[in-house]
């Protein structure tokens, strides 16, 4: 949507004088919102009402990206709904683990290669984390320098810096200038100090607020140095203002076109025990977080965190596939039945829960239908006999088991004809509902 | 879809009747009965044989809340009736209504704003109803505007581009709703818009039939509520149907059964 007309209205200096050559502002607001108008025409109209005008049409959250050059480029904001079904979420939040500066070599090592090793494949996908970010807990510019030089070194990473003190920002920034690190963060009272390494080095910032009114205070400061690559900390900590105040920037930024918080906004775990610490994070990370870091590395808390992230942000539009390929269920033989279905990721999981209740190894077989249900595949002619006989081909079916029976849904038993033409196998309609595979398969397989 | 019920409105001689001789039944039988039809506003007008309309308004309001409480729309062109109305009114009302004319903008915002209650704005002014959708927007946008320097909320103005009978003036039925398309489009959040949905009718045989389906294209180009008919069933049949088919509520087999009981 555009500008509407109250909008550009508000920004009208209301003379009513007709030099537009339209009667009276509102006339000329609405000839503007209609594209029937330049703001041109106005002689009165303010610098600043030009500003808000032309920007009221740019995105509601900035895009920012962190990292260049030999590491990860992770890009976040750039969000356009308050609930994935209204469209999608579009940049999944970026994961980062604090790893503090005054640990002795050992442990800091150590720590370095526990977050490379969050590396995840689960159900065809591959999970990774996004960034590390040193803290400057040791008040040294020095060893602060050092140790992002070792971050840096050790994983292609982006990088978040963490220091209030903006010389030890400029040393530790210097060490990795080609990696456009996030710069966290400027305050209240080092926003000045801290916005000029940010342009120098033209590195992302974080501003930090210690709440809402304060954020929007020193945002409009650094905007007003002329810098807008940031990121907002709205200062809270506790899980439940977090959310609140989350959800406000967000709101704030979409509904509002409030463009002091059009900006990707990041968040802080402080739960001490990593259960809870993970649970805080999945909270952030469902409510609009963009970035959230964390102190835990194990992997037992880290891949439920990534799965949810992974689940939130895909597409409520685009229907979810599963690798077209031979599935084996159990402990499978050349004798195992073969079950087809498609790849439709509802479809695939019912039969292969319903394959896995009946106790009997069994191998599936999704064909690549664009991601449709059976029924819907079959009416878009993606699941005919033909197109079914061919997978089973391509994936060498034939080599895996001695037996010619092939299992079809009860549903498309139109298709059979076809399938036994084709391919040579015998084809057995099976129940029309998954649920029926148990007791269908212990009547026809017993192993 | 909002439906306010129309019939309690002096111009129907049982109610003419029934505000002249103080006579609270049929008023309180028609509000009931356009509860139990699915209505979700009660339209108030004593009517023009009423010699008091403060008097005869205030006493519609308290007979009508004995024995309902939905939402009311008071509905006349006497501001005095209006204010002396919302004063007695339970829940928030609604103001029915005002035209784009300065001087009664004036005296109906702020009095909306202090009693919390919606207003019907009309996009017409001294110079009568415009004929095209475009005029008729442009008296919009001075409503949207005095909500906005007034300070009432945008969702509680409902405008109203005014729809004419189909017999005698059929070339302005498409401009409304054309109308309603680009009234959507003033403000952000956008004013919400409303038609005297029975206007459509006026004089012409299957006044349902017509009705209702102007309600369904009208309701395609934006519409947020009406004030029609609430014991039609047809008519509300066709309200619940466009809530679904515009995903504005979720679909279930009892979706009319829902609509009407929400």
């Amino acid at each position: 949507m555009g500008l509407t007309g109250l909008a550009i209205f508000k920004e009208l200096p209301k003379k009513n004088c007709g030099e537009c050559g339209v009667p009276t502002c509102l006339a000329f607001a609405m000839a503007l919102a209609a594209g029937k108008a330049t703001l041109d025409a106005c002689p009165y109209v303010s610098e600043e009402a030009k500003e808000n005008l032309g920007s009221a049409s740019a995105p509601p959250i900035k895009l920012i990206k962190i990292g260049a050059g030999d590491s990860k480029t992770v890009e976040l904001g750039d969000e356009t709904v308050m609930f994935r079904h209204d469209k999608t979420f579009y940049h999944p939040t970026g994961i980062a683990f604090e790893v503090e500066d005054n640990l002795d070599e050992a442990a800091f090592a150590a720590k370095l290669e526990a977050i490379k090793g969050l590396e995840f494949d689960r159900v065809g996908l591959h999970y990774t984390v996004d960034f590390i970010a040193v803290k400057n807990t040791s008040g040294n510019a020095d060893t602060f320098a050092a140790a992002v030089k070792k971050a840096a070194d050790a994983a292609d990473f982006a990088l978040i810096l963490m220091s209030e003190d903006a010389a030890a920002m400029e040393k530790a920034v210097e060490a990795v200038t080609a990696r456009k690190p996030l710069i966290y963060a400027a305050t209240a009272d080092n926003y000045e100090a801290m916005t000029a390494v940010a342009q120098k080095y033209e590195a992302p910032l974080a501003v930090k607020g210690s709440n809402l009114d304060e954020l929007e205070d020193v945002v409009n400061k650094v905007v007003a140095l002329g810098y807008k690559e940031l990121v907002l900390d709205p200062g809270s900590r506790n899980t439940v203002d977090v959310v609140a105040d989350l959800t406000q920037l967000r709101r704030m930024a979409i509904k509002k076109k409030f463009r002091t918080f059009g900006f990707p906004v990041m968040a802080f775990t402080s739960e001490e025990a990593p259960l809870d610490e993970v649970m805080q994070a999945q909270a952030y990370v469902s409510k609009y977080a963009s970035l959230v870091v964390l102190r835990t590395t194990e992997k037992q808390f880290i891949l439920p965190l990534l799965s949810w992230r992974q689940n939130l942000y895909t597409d409520p539009q685009k229907p979810i596939q599963v690798e077209s390929k031979i599935y084996e269920v159990g402990a499978v033989n050349e004798n195992s039945p073969v079950y087809i279905t498609t790849n439709f990721s509802l479809s695939y999981y019912s039969v292969e829960g319903e394959v896995e209740s009946s106790k009997i190894p069994s191998y599936i077989i999704p064909v690549d239908t664009d991601g449709t249900s059976v029924l819907t595949a079959w009416a878009a002619g993606k699941f005919g006999g033909d197109r079914v006989a061919e997978v089973m081909k391509e994936l060498g079916i034939e080599n895996k088991v001695n037996h010619r029976n092939v299992v079809i849904p009860g549903y498309v038993a139109v298709i059979a004809a076809k399938l036994k033409e084709d391919s040579g196998w015998n084809v057995i309609v099976g129940p029309r509902e998954s649920a029926g595979i148990s007791p269908f398969a212990r009547a026809n397989f017993t192993s | 879809m909002i439906i306010i019920g129309e019939r309690i409105n002096g111009m129907f001689t049982d109610i003419g009747e029934a505000v002249k001789t103080k006579n609270p039944k049929p008023l309180q039988e028609w509000a009931i009965k356009q509860k139990e039809g699915g209505a979700h506003y009660i339209d108030l007008n004593t009517g023009p044989s009423c010699d008091d309309r403060v008097a005869g308004m205030k006493w519609m309001v308290e007979v009508v809340q004995e024995v309902c409480d939905l939402p009311l729309v008071l509905d006349s062109t006497n501001y005095d009736a209006i204010e002396a109305g919302l004063k007695l009114c339970k829940k928030p009302a609604m103001i029915n209504s005002v035209p784009a004319e300065r001087p009664k903008i004036e005296r109906v915002f702020p009095m909306a704003v202090e009693h919390n209650a919606q207003i019907i704005g009309l996009t017409m002014n001294e110079k009568g109803i415009p004929k095209n959708a475009d005029a008729r927007v442009a008296l919009a946008m001075e409503l949207v505007a005095a909500a906005d320097e007034f300070g009432l909320p945008m969702e509680d103005l409902f405008i109203d581009p005014l729809i004419l009978p189909v017999n005698v003036a059929q070339d302005h039925v498409p401009e409304v709703l054309e109308a309603i398309r680009q009234i959507k489009f003033l403000a952000d959040p956008a004013p919400r818009t409303v038609l005297g949905l029975s206007n459509v009718s006026q004089k012409s045989p299957d006044r349902p039939l017509l009705n209702r389906v102007y309600l369904a294209m009208a309701a395609a180009c934006g519409l947020d509520a009406a004030i029609a008919d609430a014991n039609d069933d047809s008519l509300m049949e066709t309200a619940a149907s466009v809530e679904i088919l515009l995903n504005q509520a979720i679909y279930c087999d009892s979706y009319v059964k829902v609509y009407r009981t929400r």
